[in-house]
């Protein structure tokens, strides 16, 4: 039995699929990734997610047509799938209902050092 | 100009393409080239590549990579299935599987059986603590007929170079080892082998003492030191018998020791066996007068100092005989102890073979046996290589590699090879006394370390080279042509499986050859006329009462019925002689000329006993007293001297005047690889060591059991320990004897196993020809033209084969004959009789297969297709 759950940075990279629609390859999510963020990512770790998500039944993909790029190979086309789009509102709405949980008044204690 | 836009290293593209999965080498290089030029836009070329390195390097992801184990997957299933091919392969060819499985068997049974042999003989005295270091010094003597090498040496030699060369770490010197001791205790008398030796015998030789001090147990003159063996016959246990005093006896000298130590019994490796040891101290007593620098009758052992260079020290001690006796020139060398068994010929002074050769020729004809075996597998897998062409082919199109199909093919003959190595053990254990009695040895079969390794070992190497060209050959096939039914079976391999027919059957006829020659060889030493009579003579040694009166026994014995004659001698007439160099004088001698002559001491009627013939002049003879002052020569002798009427001449020996009373006509004493040598008789009463016995011919059973009974009134205490003198000059013939019947068995095995892939062959060839056969006799094609269809083609090799090896054979067989002094003719019959019967066992073999498949009714065979 597959693993299902989704990973925090798996999340983040079926979300930038959603976003970049027909551009959503590799090197481009790298790209958007790094830009969105500010971390460096290599394209590899990237490439390894998404075939991890698409084993998860949370991607499909598809060959793109042949481009005068690139030494004219075709790029792999990543959508999020019907699974993939329920997975990715199920974290949100997980995440939302802690967060309509947590009281008000903590919110000033939150301390993104960890120094509590 | 414009320069060309850079370009990804093809370095780490190469290496990408290397560990990527295949499929998805498209969309990452793809992916890693625009991120390439992405990054040339923005930074420098460098950079660029850097990251496309970078880049590269982070695709070393699980995921990505090629799955480079493919066949290695499963290695257990893999294993299961191979051999699941494997045994059904042997049992759909369940002729060729025994063909292959008995000639691999036999094969490594005689591999096994000669490297047990071979080890054995390798590790014969490598057993002292010093090996390494121990050394025994040999003299060469000059004689007119060339250098003679002995091991005998003066005296003084190991104390002296022990004393003056600072190479020498320790040295010890012992005399002859002689088996003609006898050990008394009380009423106990034992035949022995014994050697008197110096102090610092147990310090050079590590035989390990039970009982004594290595460092003193023999300084005392009347010390002694027994065999375990012998100090539980004598006394029981060995801690008994130190301090004991028993009375030993060697020739007529008699005397009394005190045993002071005791040592383990010999390992069955050392070379010298002896029952025990006496003082050094004693023998240059009984010597006398004779230890001076010109007399060899000591042996010398040395142990050099670690790091010594042999050469450099042969050299400096050479002429050391000669700096202590201006007169006595007699070269001498160090040869490694552990090298005297197997290195112990010599020929003018230098080192030359002896039975390392034994040992050499067996390993080779151990290599051949094992090779022969292989051959048959080679060629009966490759025969039938159209039966695996569609399983190679099957597999090849699902995704085989060749390295995968190579493994399987050696991992069927290893197992064949194993199972083979199992029945082989089984012959080994089966043969294994018969094959003790022909080498006289003592070898087991032990499960330990030192055989399980070498014996798998044996049976892998055999395994591998028997499936080294199929497979190969069966994983070159390609997999199109293979499915679609052709099987090109190509011209070089049809040439090399004919050559390794040519090949068996060249060793084949070699080893036929060789058997003949050497049985031939072999009959005529046995049959020679020696000029002397060895048949129905008995002989044992002179022990207690009979030496004291040796006269009256010789009459007792002589009153027997069934005894013909009886005499004694000193010395035996095979070998045990003495011999001696100088100190002899003639008229007209040439006064440079050194000579060498061998001498025995008779006692009267011992030359009418033995049946030697007199050329001229008369026998020695009671009739005419004073003969022990008289002297009797061989033809040699006088032909060496050059002596014109000898009889009646002078012969001053050791400054006696000596009166030549006859001459007799030339006779074998030694072994007949050497030439008759000069030789004379002395007439010695009373020195007599030996007594030999005539019989009858007819009466030994009975005249034996009498003598024995009147020994034992005669002589009580002692055994009456007898032998024949015909079998003492087989015994001179052993090492022949070995290889004459141990080549015949091998010969035998060679040619059987040989036959066994030749009638695989000639099987294979019939059925795949049946229908060609069938055809052909449609056409009128009678069962005669058919079967010279099908063997012309084996007849060919097998021709080819006579003619490689019988000039091989030819010269090998001169080489072994030159050894002898007197050699059968190599007649021309032995190599046209050798080929002629390599050819008729082939054609025997092949013709139990043609003539099967000529005979076959061709409605039958071409009625399917």
């Amino acid at each position: 039995m597959k693993e299902t759950r989704l990973g925090d940075f798996e999340e983040v990279i079926l979300l930038l699929v959603g976003i970049l629609g027909e551009e959503a390859y590799a090197f481009k999510l790298a790209e958007e990734f790094e830009s969105q963020t500010g971390r460096s990512i290599s394209i590899g770790a990237v490439h390894s997610t998404l075939s991890r998500l698409e084993d998860k039944g949370f991607l499909k993909s598809a060959m793109g047509k042949a481009t005068a790029e690139r030494g004219g190979r075709r790029k792999r086309i990543y959508t999020i799938t019907a699974y993939g789009q329920r997975a990715l509102v199920a974290s949100r709405d997980f995440k939302l209902s802690l967060w309509q949980q947590y009281p008000a008044f903590a919110t000033d204690k939150l301390n993104f050092g960890g120094q509590i | 100009m414009k320069k060309d836009p850079p370009i990804p290293p093809p370095l780490a593209q190469r290496f990408l393409r290397w560990f990527l999965r295949e499929d998805l080498a498209e969309e990452v290089q793809g992916d890693l080239e625009e991120q390439f030029d992405v990054m040339l836009e923005s930074s420098s070329p460098f950079r660029a590549k850097l990251n496309y390195w970078y880049q590269v390097f982070h695709y070393l992801r699980p995921f990505a990579i090629r799955n480079f184990k493919s066949t290695y997957t499963n290695p257990t299933i893999m294993f299961r299935h191979n051999f699941i091919i494997s045994f059904r392969n042997f049992k759909r060819n369940t002729s060729s599987f025994f063909i292959n499985l008995i000639g691999l068997s036999t094969a490594l049974a005689c591999a096994l059986l000669i490297f047990l042999w071979v080890n054995d003989e390798l590790h014969v005295d490598n057993f002292h603590e010093k090996e390494a270091n121990l050394y025994q010094v040999l003299s060469n003597q000059k004689t007119e007929e060339g250098i003679d090498t002995w091991p005998t040496t003066p005296v003084f030699l190991g104390e002296a170079l022990s004393a003056e060369m600072p190479e020498v770490e320790l040295a010890t010197s012992t005399s002859n080892l002689m088996d003609n001791f006898t050990i008394s205790f009380g009423d106990n008398h034992f035949k022995s082998s014994a050697w008197f030796a110096d102090i610092n015998f147990f310090k050079v030789f590590s035989y390990h003492l039970l009982q004594g001090d290595p460092h003193q147990v023999i300084a005392d003159k009347s010390s002694m030191v027994i065999s375990e063996n012998m100090a539980k016959k004598l006394f029981q246990t060995p801690e008994n018998a130190v301090g004991k005093t028993v009375e030993w006896q060697v020739y007529t000298i008699k005397k009394q020791a005190t045993v002071s130590g005791v040592y383990q019994d010999l390992p069955a490796n050392a070379s010298q066996k002896f029952d025990f040891v006496l003082s050094y101290e004693t023998y240059k007593d009984i010597l006398g007068d004779g230890t001076h620098w010109g007399n060899f009758n000591a042996i010398t052992y040395l142990v050099l100092q670690e790091g010594t260079d042999l050469q450099q020290f042969n050299e400096k001690i050479e002429h050391f005989i000669t700096t202590k006796r201006a007169d006595s020139d007699a070269p001498i060398f160090l040869q490694k102890y552990s090298d005297r068994y197997l290195y112990n010929h010599f020929e003018n002074g230098m080192q030359s073979g002896g039975r390392v050769e034994y040992v050499r020729l067996f390993s080779v004809i151990a290599i051949f046996i094992l090779i022969i075996a292989c051959i048959n597998f080679m060629n009966l897998s490759t025969a039938k290589a159209t039966c695996r062409m569609k399983e190679v082919g099957v597999k090849k199109a699902i995704g085989a590699r060749r390295g995968s199909l190579i493994f399987q093919f050696m991992e069927e003959s290893v197992v064949m090879a194993f199972l083979a190595l199992g029945i082989a053990i089984l012959l080994v254990a089966l043969f294994l006394p018969q094959f003790n009695t022909i080498t006289g040895k003592q070898l087991s079969l032990q499960m330990n370390t030192n055989f399980v390794f070498p014996f798998l070992g044996i049976a892998l190497f055999a395994g591998l080279l028997a499936g080294s060209y199929p497979a190969f050959y069966l994983s070159r096939f390609n997999p199109v042509t293979v499915l679609k039914g052709k099987l090109n079976s190509s011209f070089s391999a049809l040439l090399v499986r004919k050559g390794l027919v040519i090949f068996q059957f060249t060793l084949s006829i070699v080893l036929i050859v060789s058997v003949m020659v050497v049985y031939e060889q072999i009959k005529l030493i046995q049959t020679k006329n020696l000029g002397y009579n060895r048949e129905n003579i008995i002989y044992f040694s002179i022990d207690g009462k009979v030496s004291e009166d040796p006269e009256t026994f010789l009459s007792a014995i002589k009153k027997i019925p069934g005894v013909a004659n009886a005499s004694s001698m000193r010395g035996s007439m095979l070998g045990d002689f003495g011999a001696t160099f100088g100190y002899f004088d003639w008229e007209g001698k040439d006064p440079d000329a050194i000579y060498q002559f061998f001498h025995l001491g008779v006692n009267y009627e011992m030359l009418q006993l033995l049946g030697i013939e007199m050329e001229e002049g008369r026998y020695f003879s009671r009739e005419y007293g004073g003969d022990t002052a008289k002297i009797i020569l061989n033809e040699a002798a006088i032909e060496a001297m050059g002596l014109k009427d000898p009889v009646g001449k002078t012969f001053n020996l050791w400054g006696n005047n000596m009166e030549i009373i006859g001459v007799t006509k030339n006779f074998n004493f030694e072994s007949l690889h050497e030439n008759v040598k000069p030789f004379f008789f002395r007439l010695l009463p009373k020195d007599a060591e030996k007594v030999l016995v005539k019989i009858v011919p007819g009466r030994e059973r009975e005249t034996i059991e009498k003598l024995q009974d009147f020994y034992a009134t005669f002589n009580p205490g002692y055994t009456f320990d007898y032998q024949f003198l015909d079998d003492e000059y087989q015994a001179l013939y052993a090492a022949e004897q070995r290889v004459s019947s141990l080549s015949r068995y091998f010969a035998g095995i060679t040619i059987l196993i040989s036959c066994l892939g030749l009638f695989g062959l000639a099987a294979f060839t019939a059925q795949r020809r049946l229908k060609e056969i069938g055809i052909r006799k449609i056409l009128g094609s009678t069962e005669a033209g058919i079967v010279y269809l099908l063997t012309s083609d084996f007849t060919k090799m097998v021709g080819i084969a006579i003619l490689i090896a019988l000039p091989v054979s030819y010269v090998l067989s001169r080489h072994w004959l030159q050894g002898f002094a007197y050699r059968i003719d190599l007649a021309w019959w032995y190599f046209a009789g050798a080929g002629l019967a390599a050819l008729l066992i082939a054609w025997f073999t092949v013709g139990l297969q043609t003539v099967k498949a000529s005979r076959v009714n061709p409605s039958q065979c071409l009625k399917d297709e």
